[in-house]
């Protein structure tokens, strides 16, 4: 009997070395992406994992694969694991607050990505949405000379893109040359791109010959719209297309003169990670103030406007 | 021997990676971090156990998922909007009873078949749930007396944990010691057979695919007064882990049946390891490899000593 379970921890410190990150006594930091299939949230984490292992830290990357209830069962679990830090991109600090303040009280400390503040994590890297949603509005309605009908794409299940339509509603409100000639709202999360071309095509054939302008709550509703454009022999600039989040696809398709996608606000994920990454060395591991890295409950990150001018600087990115 | 493999087969491997994982990290085996397991099971089984009740009527009801969304949707509307905490539940539970309804005739009296009438249901309950919210969740510091259900505790243990041995009991209690309950079982057993026994088979579905409707409405209620928050496809995470326990659950104990004893085990194994592989360290992939491994291997390992256990006993009946 001995023999057997000394069989079995050997066993089991194998198959666990096999599947643990190595550098023992390493500052250990778990990410949580809360949706890892959609690419920001992967973005941020991905790029947070690697900024981390460039430090020499153990790293360890969940997905709460957008549910809830597991968001917080990984919430629960980590605490009894007791990481070093936690990092969460694009989580949701209102609905796990009981979590969160078990960390807190457990001493691990959370610093969050896009999620929005909680009283129990140090802070929030954020970009400032309304800024974004009325840059990416304002340049598409400058692109109409404020004048004339466009076509919006929304998704009202994420709080980034919802605040980038209510901005979008305020610019209208105060600019009325332009009018909405049709909305679509994207309901359905997995199988999103057939609903955005679904829900564009019918759009598009309604409105034929009337549509100035096209805006898109995420690049990824423009790629959809953007393909079905040039489907239709739509050339860049007949309708500017404009949307928001930035990335290589993105650029590449806004320096392609093929490519009706005409511009994106660049949010800067990969930044965000980054950052996160060094504020938790600076707060955690140097053990300077949190007020040394920002002072409120957000530390804010610029995003840019980027069009067919300034794309080449980002085309290397 | 065999005979003991193939009835507590899969148990054993279950035991196996729980006993893995008290070994590989020690904060395994704490109670705090087996009282999150058991929480976690509570959700993952009383949906699970709704599955297995249709499935003992020889019916899959594929809804469950999304119709937990839409009661849990319901409740938190309507404790959102300062509703005394009572009449939120009972309409979270009403909800999923009222699908589980819908599915029950839809079978019978319409007769289309299960797999098509609940992904039916599934599909206008994701719509209701969506229709409801308008795709924005109702979040909340919800009153305790609701959050309680879920995240409070009885002596010193969750009361998930309670909810879940009371469900678990009565449904154990109801399917192997009642008449109702063997009929139910007959009817997915042998379904003319029981017809011709006078069991109203017609009936028995329909209490099978309520129950299961049910059962989806409470694990609904849970999860919103867990979370404090309830949105659309909320549950649906839940879909193909309360499907592969009911199945794993099969492989033991009363093995090719649905049975709650395995649904229970099963589910606790299926949140053990994932569970341990968070604390391991894994990467998120590597638990879906292992998961969708160890699912498949169990059930392969259970089959293959089932065969080899029929096939010794047809060698024994020749000799």
């Amino acid at each position: 009997m001995k023999k057997m379970l000394a069989s079995l921890a050997l066993g089991a410190n194998f198959v666990a070395a096999a599947l643990l990150p190595t550098a023992a006594h390493a500052f250990d930091l778990v990410v949580i992406g809360f949706q890892m299939s959609s690419e920001t949230h992967a973005r941020v984490a991905n790029a947070a994992s690697a900024a981390a292992k460039q430090k020499g830290w153990n790293v360890s990357v969940l997905n709460s694969e957008g549910s809830l209830p597991k968001h917080a069962e990984q919430l629960d679990t980590l605490v009894q694991r007791k990481p070093d830090a936690i990092l969460i991109a694009m989580g949701k600090p209102v609905e796990a607050e009981a979590q969160l303040k078990s960390a807190k009280d457990a001493g691990i400390p959370v610093l969050t990505v896009m999620a929005g503040t909680s009283a129990h994590t140090l802070f929030d890297i954020q970009v400032n949405e309304y800024k974004v949603g009325a840059e990416a509005a304002l340049y598409l309605l400058g692109q109409m000379n404020y004048q004339g009908n466009i076509l919006t794409q929304r998704f009202d299940g994420n709080v980034g893109t919802r605040i980038r339509g209510k901005v979008l509603d305020a610019v209208l409100s105060e600019n009325t040359g332009v009018k909405v000639a049709g909305t679509h709202t994207m309901a359905r999360t997995q199988s999103w791109r057939d609903d955005v071309r679904n829900g564009m095509q019918a759009l598009l054939l309604k409105n034929q010959g009337q549509v100035q302008g096209i805006w898109a709550s995420f690049d990824g509703q423009a790629y959809v719209i953007d393909d079905m454009l040039k489907a239709q022999g739509v050339k860049k600039g007949e309708i500017p297309l404009v949307s928001i989040d930035g990335g290589v696809d993105t650029y590449r398709r806004i320096a392609d003169p093929e490519s009706t996608l005409t511009a994106t606000v660049a949010i800067p994920f990969e930044e965000m990670g980054k950052q996160a990454v060094e504020a938790l060395d600076t707060i955690v591991v140097k053990k300077q103030p949190k007020d040394s890295v920002t002072a409120g409950p957000y530390l804010f990150l610029d995003a840019v406007l980027v069009d067919s001018r300034n794309v080449k600087q980002f085309m290397g990115n | 021997m065999r005979h003991f493999l193939s009835t507590y087969g899969t148990a054993l491997a279950g035991l196996a990676i729980v006993i893995f994982f008290a070994v590989a990290t020690p904060a395994f085996a704490t109670p705090g971090n087996l009282s999150i397991i058991l929480k976690e099971t509570s959700f993952l089984a009383i949906l699970a156990l709704g599955f297995a009740l249709a499935l003992m009527t020889a019916e899959l009801d594929l809804s469950i998922a999304e119709v937990a969304s839409l009661a849990a949707v319901i409740t938190g509307a309507l404790v959102h909007a300062g509703q005394p905490v009572w009449i939120a539940v009972a309409a979270g539970l009403g909800a999923g009873l009222l699908c589980g309804v819908a599915n029950g005739l839809a079978v019978t009296s319409l007769r289309v078949p299960s797999l098509i009438a609940t992904l039916g249901t599934a599909a206008v309950a994701k719509g209701l749930a969506f229709m409801i919210t308008q795709g924005v969740a109702f979040v909340g510091r919800w009153p305790t007396g609701f959050t309680g259900l879920a995240r409070g505790s009885l002596l010193g243990v969750p009361n998930l944990v309670w909810w879940l041995v009371g469900v678990a009991a009565t449904i154990f209690v109801f399917v192997n010691w009642t008449r109702a309950g063997s009929h139910l079982v007959a009817t997915g057993e042998a379904e003319e057979a029981a017809r011709l026994a006078g069991i109203r088979t017609a009936r028995m579905k329909r209490l099978g695919l309520g129950l299961s409707g049910l059962l989806a409405g409470g694990t609904a209620v849970l999860l919103a007064a867990s979370v404090s928050s309830a949105a659309p496809n909320m549950a649906g995470d839940h879909f193909l882990y309360a499907i592969a326990a009911v199945l794993l659950g099969m492989t033991m104990f009363t093995p090719g049946k649905p049975n709650v004893i395995g649904t229970l085990v099963a589910a606790f194994t299926l949140k053990a390891l994932g569970n341990g592989l968070i604390l391991l360290g894994a990467a998120y992939y590597v638990q879906d490899i292992v998961l969708g491994l160890i699912i498949v291997g169990s059930v392969a390992l259970s089959a293959a000593a089932m065969r080899r256990a029929a096939f010794v006993k047809k060698l024994s009946f020749r000799t």
